[in-house]
């Protein structure tokens, strides 16, 4: 009897040992999870090449919609789940405009948005972006509560398909945290401080930043703009 | 078996073997919970699995069953070691129970990972592998199903 209690204790032992190591240790090594300082990122004009947005649709589409966002921010996910797929029918997948993302992680208030914004731009290298997206705004209540992320957003890599020994690679470097930061300074400099945040513009245009963003606001915009457009073809060149 | 016959090595079998199942499900369910970092995978595609929709069962972990089952198991087979509980069929019953029900789960859990998710993960092998070994450690209860003490 007494050498059963000895062998219950050490499987006692080891098996708290085990698990008591896997979730203290649970950082993910050497993966940037904070904003990095790029070089030449306090430059205006080296900013604007540093900042790399994700565009889908047809670049010569006569209007381009920018969103700057959050991975963790509910607002931002009710516009990837509601808004973003009716623009994409009609907007996007006509030719009409063009999206744009750039990541703009609250790290403040959201310790996991930046990790997941690298997570995307991993995705992106793989060539997911948009599906991965989909995943981290699906499970957004699940995911971004949790005292740790990264097994999910390694789930979330083999839901769309991603090879895991590449994605993991990629997610425990430094890999895009360049370009994540840099989106982030860019958001600042541009003075966007909320998420989600909708610009819109035509051409080479100013943007025009929205204060509503539901459907319905953005297709009017947008049925503006390409009206305006309409006008000046059928108007011809003016000036010189 | 009398009260002063030695503690049924087969429960002692057991309630090792739950504690093991133990530690792996609590693993797997630190992991669902976000306590820890990604599975440690050697073998198999642990992310492919876990992340599956059969890794829950509406809101609930299927590992937090499997910890449940373990715990109940390991208890049980504690209690029908000590001097007085040697031959209660209540145990026995308990044992028998969940043994059973835990294996058929198990072989459906493994059922999915071949053939729906074509995926395995390592420790929902290890752990099919131990549910199989308490209900093999089971058997011997059989005989105190139809009476025995309570």
């Amino acid at each position: 009897m007494t050498k059963f209690y000895w062998v219950l204790g050490a499987v006692a032992v080891i098996g708290v040992a085990a698990v008591g190591y896997s979730v203290g240790s649970n950082s993910f090594g050497a993966a940037a999870t904070e904003p990095v300082v790029v070089e030449g990122m306090d430059d205006p004009t080296q900013l604007m090449s540093l900042a790399q947005g994700i565009t889908k649709g047809d670049a010569n589409a006569p209007i381009t919609i920018v969103e700057f966002a959050d991975y963790s921010c509910p607002g931002c996910g009710a516009f990837a789940l509601q808004v973003k797929p009716q623009l994409d029918l009609q907007f996007v997948q006509t030719g009409k405009a063009k999206f744009v993302y750039y990541d703009f992680p609250l790290v403040s208030i959201h310790p996991h948005s930046f990790l997941a914004a690298r997570a995307a731009r991993c995705a992106n290298s793989m060539g997911k972006f948009w599906e991965y997206q989909d995943q981290l705004f699906r499970n957004q209540p699940s995911w971004s509560v949790k005292p740790a992320v990264e097994g999910d957003l390694l789930g979330f890599a083999a839901a769309v398909g991603l090879d895991q020994g590449d994605f993991e690679a990629c997610l425990k470097s430094d890999q895009f945290a360049d370009v994540v930061s840099a989106n982030l300074r860019l958001a600042e400099e541009l003075g966007i401080n909320g998420t989600p945040t909708i610009m819109m513009s035509r051409g080479n245009g100013m943007a025009r930043r929205l204060t509503n963003f539901d459907f319905a606001s953005i297709e009017s915009v947008a049925n503006d703009m390409l009206a305006e457009i309409e006008a000046e073809k059928t108007a011809g060149p003016t000036g010189n | 078996m009398s009260e002063h016959s030695a503690p049924p090595v087969n429960r002692m079998v057991i309630a090792v073997l739950s504690l093991a199942g133990f530690f792996v499900a609590f693993y797997m369910l630190a992991h669902s919970l976000g306590w820890t970092g990604p599975l440690i995978c050697g073998v198999g595609d642990c992310a492919t699995v876990q992340s599956s929709k059969y890794a829950k069962i509406g809101p609930v972990p299927v590992s937090g069953l499997g910890m449940l089952a373990y715990l109940v198991m390991m208890g049980a087979s504690l209690l029908g070691i000590q001097p007085g509980r040697r031959d209660s069929a209540l145990v026995g019953r308990v044992l028998v129970g969940l043994a059973t029900v835990s294996l058929l789960f198990s072989g459906y859990l493994t059922y999915l990972e071949a053939y729906v998710i074509h995926a395995w993960c390592q420790w929902c092998v290890t752990s099919a592998v131990l549910v199989t070994l308490i209900f093999l450690a089971a058997i011997p209860e059989w005989k105190l199903l139809g009476g025995g003490k309570a």
